[in-house]
């Protein structure tokens, strides 16, 4: 492990257990020859903005689509409000409050942005099984004043929209959702800087409502100080360090991943320079 | 119902339709019912089977009688059923060849089952089930053993039409309830204030016969229905949403909890049984069963010409039923106008053939005029 403090190796204390909504506890992970995931601790507490940082292939998507039930863990036990959580899909997750926003995107290009923002929530008209279409473009232009985007036509597809509005409309779509717990995957990647700071300002606002929690991953440390409560950082599968984010600093997080970097090619030289 | 005529007016659920909502200076009516015509998905197609129909009209004095309508149906109302099914994988981004197969291989059951005493009904419901059948080992193939469904629905498409040869002993049979019976009837004539009677035949054929494809209009009334059918629930469904949704990005719509494979199977086996329905009805309509698949696999590729003509992407994401029936009619109305014109049998394959590139062709650049003019 590296050096510069691993504050939270085991599980939280108890009385940060008792406010948890959601407490990941050894969980382990391996696709083939491949570890994705150690032994990852992890805990959300209510309304918190949890920023989860790592290198690439550290394990962080693996994480989140563990805990949004599209893949299953090898190992470990996951809690949610105190109650052994255990997703058998997407959907499950969801029903328990559990949406997620993926890095790809899972927005469908040739649907319209109100179709995208029910879709698998949709509206009928009861008893037929016939879209409420109006019904749904309505209940969505609310949902997106409500939280403040600002989309000037919902009925064009989404595939018509820029890549922040698309983000924001995939974000708007979990919050729509009755969602407490809401998994963003890199929600800034690939986006300029004015389209950043509209996805960063909805989850500010998210977060003064204190209705949900998020588990944000970001790669930018200065947007992880900026818009988290807390900071983790995935190396090597396991978590590396957990601390508020007022306790750290982008140098404390530099300096970790540097030495890790610096660790893992010590590594390497060992093993294969004796090889003679 | 009502959602039909409230929702969106575009008849695809990602056209969104609203062409005509931004527009603040006012167009003349003219234009404004060419914009909305090219805002349609199936609008090129439109405009070039309209333009077809006209120039054989004007070109062809015949073309234009109720007559000729008769003779044109055989030619699209089969395609159109087809095509329904087909759009349902296509617009999947999958591709379903074994429809040749069903087409060859349901009247062959239906008529085993009826020689074994099973009744005329129950034995299409049981060949249409057999098809159906097939419609979900191909889903299955494709989407959970995950072999392509372009190869899949190949081998399918040559096991079935061996199979149907197999079973049929290469030998063409009457086709069960569709024979025509002939009586005699006395009518009478009066003739100079004297009552004659004179014996006069009547062909005579029943009514399962009049309802599954023998009646002149029966195949004509079946596609509308099914097309129109599948049109709603292509637009106004979960079904068709999804359908859309796995077609447009398969992981994405897995991910927000589309269940892919269950979609995947169901369309299939959409597609697998209107191929059978539509066996069955020229079976009766031709009142024999022949079994030789060069017939049926020309009627595939006509089908996907027709799906594709009228608007539905064969990478997936896109397509519409109704385009697909249109786009059958624009085939239909050419094979027809060509020989109504006296065209040389063997020119009406290149004929053919010219039209779809043409009418591709019209598809992209009205598309890209659609994608430039501000609607979905």
């Amino acid at each position: 492990m590296a050096e510069p403090g691993t504050p939270l190796q085991g599980a939280p204390t108890p009385s940060a257990a008792s406010e948890d909504v959601l407490r990941v506890e050894h969980i382990g992970k391996r696709f083939g020859p491949v570890t994705a995931l150690k032994d990852v601790n992890l805990h959300l507490k209510k309304g918190e903005v949890l920023g989860l940082l790592g290198d690439n292939g550290a394990g962080k998507s693996t994480l989140i689509k563990i805990l949004c039930g599209f893949q299953k863990p090898d190992t470990g036990r996951m809690f949610l409000r105190g109650e052994p959580y255990e997703p058998k899909s997407v959907d499950d997750a969801r029903a328990k409050g559990i949406e997620t926003v993926y890095q790809d995107l899972a927005l469908i290009d040739e649907l319209s942005v109100f179709h995208n923002l029910f879709l698998r929530k949709e509206r009928v008209h009861k008893p037929l099984p016939l879209l409420a279409n109006r019904q749904m473009k309505r209940e969505a232009r609310t949902a997106l004043d409500e939280i403040g985007i600002n989309i000037p036509r919902i009925d064009v597809a989404v595939a018509r929209l820029s890549g922040g509005q698309r983000q924001a409309i995939a974000v708007a779509r979990t919050v729509n959702s009755d969602a407490d717990i809401i998994l963003l995957d890199e929600p800034l990647a690939a986006m300029g800087a004015k389209e950043g700071a509209m996805i960063l300002d909805l989850v500010a606002r998210l977060k003064e409502e204190g209705r949900v929690s998020i588990i944000m991953i970001l790669h930018n440390y200065v947007h992880v100080l900026e818009a988290c409560d807390r900071v983790s950082m995935i190396q090597d599968g396991a978590i590396a360090l957990d601390k508020p984010t007022a306790e750290t600093s982008v140098e404390e997080l530099t300096d970790i991943v540097v030495n890790e970097y610096k660790r893992a090619r010590m590594a390497n030289h060992e093993d294969t320079a004796p090889a003679t | 119902m009502a959602s039909v005529t409230q929702g969106s007016p575009s008849p695809s659920p990602a056209s969104g339709g609203g062409g005509l909502v931004s527009t603040d200076a006012k167009p003349s009516p003219a234009r404004q019912v060419l914009e909305r015509l090219v805002s349609l998905r199936e609008g090129s197609i439109i405009v070039v089977a309209i333009v077809v129909a006209v120039y054989f009209a004007i070109n062809t004095s015949s073309f234009l009688t109720g007559e000729n309508f008769k003779t044109l149906l055989p030619y699209f109302a089969p395609l159109a059923i087809l095509g329904a099914g087909e759009v349902f994988v296509m617009i999947l981004g999958e591709i379903d060849l074994s429809i040749a197969a069903m087409y060859l291989f349901a009247p062959i059951v239906f008529f085993k089952l009826d020689s074994a005493g099973l009744g005329l009904v129950p034995s299409v419901l049981l060949a249409l089930i057999a098809c159906m059948a097939v419609g979900v080992v191909n889903g299955a193939f494709v989407s959970i053993v995950g072999v392509s469904s372009f190869v899949t629905t190949l081998g399918m498409l040559f096991t079935f039409e061996g199979l149907s040869l197999i079973i049929a002993k290469g030998q063409p049979n009457p086709t069960p309830g569709a024979q025509v019976h002939q009586t005699t009837v006395q009518v009478h004539h009066i003739v100079n204030g004297h009552n004659i009677v004179l014996p006069e035949k009547v062909n005579h054929i029943g009514t399962f016969a009049k309802i599954f494809g023998g009646g002149v209009y029966s195949e004509l009334i079946w596609a509308i229905v099914i097309v129109l059918a599948l049109q709603v629930v292509l637009t106004f469904t979960r079904w068709g949403l999804y359908t859309v949704a796995i077609g447009s990005n398969k992981i994405g719509a897995a991910e927000a909890g589309v269940k892919v494979k269950l979609v995947t199977i169901r369309n299939f086996v959409l597609c697998a049984l209107t191929a059978g329905l539509v066996g069955i009805f020229e079976a009766v309509r031709s009142q024999t069963i022949q079994p030789d698949p060069s017939g049926p696999n020309e009627i595939l590729l006509l089908a996907i010409a027709g799906a594709v003509i009228g608007g539905t992407l064969l990478s997936g994401g896109s397509g519409t039923v109704v385009g697909a029936l249109i786009g059958a009619l624009f085939l239909g109305i050419l094979k027809d106008g060509l020989i109504l014109q006296g065209v040389q049998a063997n020119y009406l394959l290149f004929y053919t053939g010219l039209a779809i590139v043409v009418a591709m062709t019209a598809n992209v650049y009205v598309g890209r005029a659609r994608r430039g003019s501000g609607s979905g």
